[in-house]
């Protein structure tokens, strides 16, 4: 190396340095936002604290409660035949649900038999119900992947039919207190089982409609593929229950696996997707449910036995026996348990509520771990809470 | 409310009838673990174990016993205990347990809320339960690490779900002055 | 049987009123400042009156263009509702004015009134600005297109840009600069992610985007939109959108093959195409090249007015309304009108560079009107009918008026499009959306780019 090329060396080093230093140090900072409680996508009143860098997440904290209605305090200090017509409101979009599971553990407090019509009416309103759930969870759920305005309002359709089915036999279109400690409150007419029957004969032909729309699309997959992968482990851990479980490869079902009320003789499968549990899975799952349950009430319009529907009286002087019993059943969200503490009296002294919801809204953070900002509405979205399932 | 109504009727029945350990109960003995056995709920096997027996408890139960589902953590202002009421399912077999903890309220001093274990390190369940039980109940959970209340305000005052909670402000009374209604 | 066919018909008299009121409201002025006051000044001896009549000239494109889009933003505004209804079997707006047709007026008086919000912390002049600098390029844009959708007619040259569509995609670039200030003025974190999505993407989306535009303009030789609208004229086989101007020679093959009276189809293909097997598939090249970019001006022209699936910066179910979340009354306005104004003006582009214009589809050996057998009647009833308002106060002109007309079908063509794939379609993802950009379209249009190059050397075009 002559001297010279040397010397060109050593001066570009030292502008290099000298560049170096002048440089000054980029700082990145953290961003903390509030999603919620106030926010198009949230279902309801759930906050969100998001700690982003960039547009990514580092950390959420989920902060319940904003529709806390003190359900659980609501029981205790009200009467049994009270207490039934108030707690549909616990999960508003399967008030079939909550009314069965009440009933179901005071029934197993009480001894009370019930009538084997009043099961077989019993599933069939609930399995209608889970229908109308998961319709109204597949068109919300296409809106929090962006898709405002043509799809979401497809379901709805369906949806209006089933909740005119109960607006005839309940006569609320929401609140049902249908099912009843000891039965079901009314038996409905031979023209209204007709009617089901002709909803269920066309049904299938809407899913697959619905399928045709939204299962193969682009841009769908793009969103749903490989987005919020929800272990086996990790499902089993936090307790989350319900088609998000068995979108993990988890073939838990309390209709088959603790089969209560006539499930055992109905014929259906639990559709069970071991192939990621990511969101599209859990779509999935929710389609096949969907169509499993079409299955079902069919099978119990067909099965249906004449007879008595109620063997306790509806009134004011309702009394469940003194005891303790824990009762669940299988909601479309998940397990739907409920634990009672009865003393004999008009009230219960304690209630408590295993809400799907709760126990599957709290693997939210660990799925939302390092995944861009768009990706929580699409994780959020598919794991079907409700807001006051979650607060009571 | 009368004394008489606010007894749960389990108190009577505990006295009269003989109880005997179950499966569980004996398999928490070979492996250690004492329990007491309570009186079954609607057929379920029911247990009490102590406080600092638990976490060793529902470690065996749920490794060793497989009954992996903790479906809820309740808690319960018993008349004369405060309970912390875990129940446990499975996801691979059919059996159930109900474990209790007791926390007597004759052995806490006034304004100390009730010590419990906490299982949220381990067992991610027990994490918002447990949250829960002590917004609504007051049992505090030790070793959380963040015990926070879930479900009231952040800086709401004391826990509406015991049996003494009075509320701060009558939101039921038309007349009172700080009335949200 | 079409279920809701009644629907469709109440929509279909909706669209056809408001077009009417539309196109007689901007008629009506241009006729009044452009023709009738110049006209009864012309004789004036006075200075200032020569003076009134030529600022009254100069300004009617302008006129033209402020008195068309708040109106035509109403109508689309209640266009997008009623049609999204009907794709969800829903009624729509249909309680103000008859069957709903005055919802959107009413919605602009709403908005007029209300109270306008500075939120706090924000930047109050800034804030101000960003829907004025969203809103103005929208009106810079329209004006060179102006005179190409209109046939060319002497009220509406305001300008004779010799690179017309280099000033207009310049113009629609613009708003992008009003989202990221609105996003950041706003102190609002929504606004400032809906603002810096928003640059992100209408720069990765503007390549794309002009790339077609520009192979366009590679094939039809120049940069002004005037002479692109003129040389597609005489049906859809010379239209852009169909090799840009490589099939013209089988039109005018046609068209010699129909009427006995012109050269020799032999002579009219060798004159066209000269290089036999090589020029047919230089045509097929061509025609598939630009319905390829047809479709990729489409994708770029929606992710550049942030139409689903590219909503990203208003993303209502991520950022709540993204950049004009803080924005209400007349700011907020003044951004939804510019939303459908740019929706307007991408569709008229796309208009003008690939259908053609104000041309009609029919290819003139197929359209009965241009036999001598049909016209000449035709012409002798409606003549003295016509004459009066056509050459005597020239309150109709033919030439404009079926440009417009066409103009303003295939426009709402696109634009029915664009509400078919807002009902149809979920949202991207910020990284598929760069991904689909960069590594998708940008290739494709450079590919093609470099294709056209080279098919278009073995045909003649526009001879």
């Amino acid at each position: 190396m002559t001297s010279i090329q040397s010397a060109c060396v050593r001066k570009v080093k030292q502008k290099k340095v000298a560049i170096d230093t002048q440089v000054p140090e980029f700082k990145t900072d953290e961003m903390i936002i509030n999603l919620g409680p106030q926010h198009p996508s949230t279902h309801g009143v759930l906050r969100l604290i998001l700690t982003l860098d960039g547009e990514v997440v580092k950390h959420t904290e989920c902060v319940i409660g904003h529709l806390h209605r003190a359900q659980e305090w609501q029981g205790q200090n009200r009467t049994w035949f009270q207490y039934q017509a108030l707690i549909d409101r616990v999960d508003y979009l399967s008030g079939m649900f909550t009314s069965w599971a009440l009933c179901a553990a005071a029934e197993k407090i009480d001894g009370a038999v019930v009538p084997e019509r009043a099961e077989y009416l019993r599933v069939l309103v609930a399995e209608l119900n889970r229908i109308s759930s998961h319709l109204l969870w597949l068109g919300t759920y296409l809106i929090d992947l962006g898709a405002l305005y043509g799809f979401p309002f497809y379901p709805f359709i369906e949806r209006e039919k089933i909740l005119t089915f109960f607006e005839e036999v309940a006569g609320q279109r929401m609140m049902y207190n249908y099912i009843r400690i000891g039965g079901v409150q009314r038996d409905p007419k031979a023209s209204w089982f007709k009617k089901v029957e002709e909803f269920t004969k066309q049904f299938a032909q809407r899913i697959d409609e619905y399928e045709a729309i939204v299962t193969e699309n682009p841009i769908f997959l793009k969103r749903t593929k490989d987005v919020g992968i929800l272990n086996k482990e990790v499902a089993m851990a936090y307790g989350v229950t319900g088609p998000t479980l068995r979108a993990s490869g988890v073939a838990y079902d309390l209709r088959r696996f603790k089969p209560y009320s006539v499930y055992p003789k109905l014929e259906f499968t639990v559709p069970v997707y071991n192939k990621h549990g990511d969101t599209w899975d859990r779509y999935m799952a929710r389609v096949q449910e969907m169509r499993e349950s079409n299955e079902i009430i069919k099978q119990v319009l067909d099965m249906l036995p004449e007879g008595e529907i109620m063997t306790k009286k509806q009134n004011a002087g309702l009394r469940v026996k003194a005891g303790e019993g824990f009762a669940a059943v299988e909601s479309p969200r998940g397990v739907l348990g409920c634990y009672i503490i009865s003393n004999g009296s008009d009230k219960a002294y304690r209630f408590k509520w295993r809400n799907p919801s709760f126990s599957n809204l709290s693997v939210l953070p660990p799925l939302l771990e390092n995944r861009p900002l768009s990706d929580i509405m699409a994780i959020f979205g598919s794991l079907d809470i409700i807001i006051p399932d979650v607060d009571r | 409310m009368s004394e008489e109504v606010n007894k749960p009727a389990e108190q009577a029945a505990e006295a009269t009838v003989p109880l005997t350990e179950g499966v569980y109960g004996k398999l928490l003995k070979e492996n250690g673990i004492a329990s007491t056995p309570l009186p079954e709920s609607i057929g379920i096997e029911t247990l009490a174990v102590q406080a600092s027996a638990l976490p060793a408890a529902m470690k065996f139960l749920r490794e060793k016993a497989k009954l992996n589902f903790l479906v809820a953590v309740s808690g319960v202002d018993s008349p004369d205990t405060f309970d912390s009421v875990y129940h446990l399912w499975s996801f691979s077999k059919l059996d159930e347990l109900v474990v209790k903890v007791r926390v007597p309220k004759s052995s806490l001093p006034a304004d100390k809320l009730p010590e419990v274990p906490s299982l949220s390190n381990y067992w991610q369940t027990a994490d918002w339960h447990e949250r829960e039980t002590y917004d609504l109940i007051g049992i505090r959970y030790i070793g959380h690490r963040y015990l926070r209340r879930i479900l009231n305000p952040w800086d709401w005052e004391g826990h509406p779900l015991r049996r003494d909670y009075k509320q701060p402000v009558d939101a039921l009374n038309d007349k009172h002055p700080v009335s949200m209604r | 049987m079409i279920p809701n066919a009644a629907e469709i018909r109440k929509l279909s008299v909706l669209s056809f009123s408001w077009l009417t009121v539309i196109f007689v409201a901007v008629w009506g002025v241009c006729w009044l400042v452009g023709i009738l006051i110049p006209a009864l000044l012309a004789n004036s001896s006075f200075d200032f009156a020569r003076a009134v009549s030529e600022i009254c000239e100069a300004i009617t494109p302008l006129l033209a263009v402020m008195v068309f889009i708040p109106i035509n933003a109403m109508f689309m505004v209640l266009m997008e509702r009623r049609v999204l209804a009907l794709f969800t079997r829903r009624n729509g707006p249909n309680r103000v004015g008859p069957d709903g047709a005055l919802q959107t007026a009413a919605d602009a008086i709403k908005l007029l009134l209300k109270e306008d919000i500075t939120p706090t912390g924000a930047d109050a002049a800034m804030f101000t600005l960003a829907p004025i600098i969203f809103f103005a390029p929208s009106i810079f844009g329209a004006i060179p297109l102006l005179a190409a959708v209109t046939n060319n007619n002497k009220l509406f040259q305001i300008a004779d840009l010799p690179t017309g569509i280099f000033f207009v995609l310049a113009a629609s670039s613009i708003p992008v600069v009003g989202i990221v200030m609105g996003g950041w003025a706003s102190n609002n974190k929504y606004s400032l992610m809906g603002g810096l999505r928003s640059a992100a993407q209408a720069i990765s989306y503007e390549i794309p985007l002009v790339l077609s535009i520009i192979t366009i303009c590679l094939l039809a030789g120049t940069l002004d939109v005037v002479s692109i609208a003129k040389q597609q004229s005489g049906g859809i086989l010379n239209w852009n959108i169909l090799g840009g101007g490589a099939l013209t020679g089988l039109n005018k093959a046609i068209a010699a093959f129909i009427s006995s009276a012109g050269p020799p189809i032999a002579e009219v293909i060798k004159t066209y195409y000269p290089y036999g097997w090589l020029s047919l598939i230089g045509v097929i090249v061509l025609c598939l090249c630009t319905i390829i970019l047809f479709g990729i001006y489409l994708i770029g022209a929606c992710a550049e007015i942030n139409r689903i699936p590219f909503d990203l910066p208003e993303a209502e179910s991520e950022l709540v309304s993204g950049y004009n979340t803080e924005y209400s009354g007349i700011k907020f306005a003044i951004f939804f009108l510019a939303e459908f104004t740019n929706l307007f003006i991408v569709s008229t582009i796309a208009v003008v560079m690939f259908l053609g214009g104000g041309d009609c589809p029919l290819p003139t050996w197929l359209n009965p009107l241009s036999y001598p057998a049909v016209y000449i009647p035709l012409t002798n009833i409606l003549s003295p009918i016509l004459s009066l308002l056509i050459d005597k106060i020239h309150l109709i002109n033919p030439d404009t008026f079926w440009a417009a007309l066409w103009v303003i079908l295939k426009t709402y063509s696109l634009v029915f499009f664009a509400i078919l794939v807002r009902g149809t379609l979920p949202r991207f993802r910020i990284d598929q959306l760069m991904d689909f950009g960069w590594k998708r379209l940008v290739p494709i249009t450079l590919v093609i780019f470099v294709l056209v190059a080279f098919a278009r050397g073995v045909i003649n075009f526009h001879v």
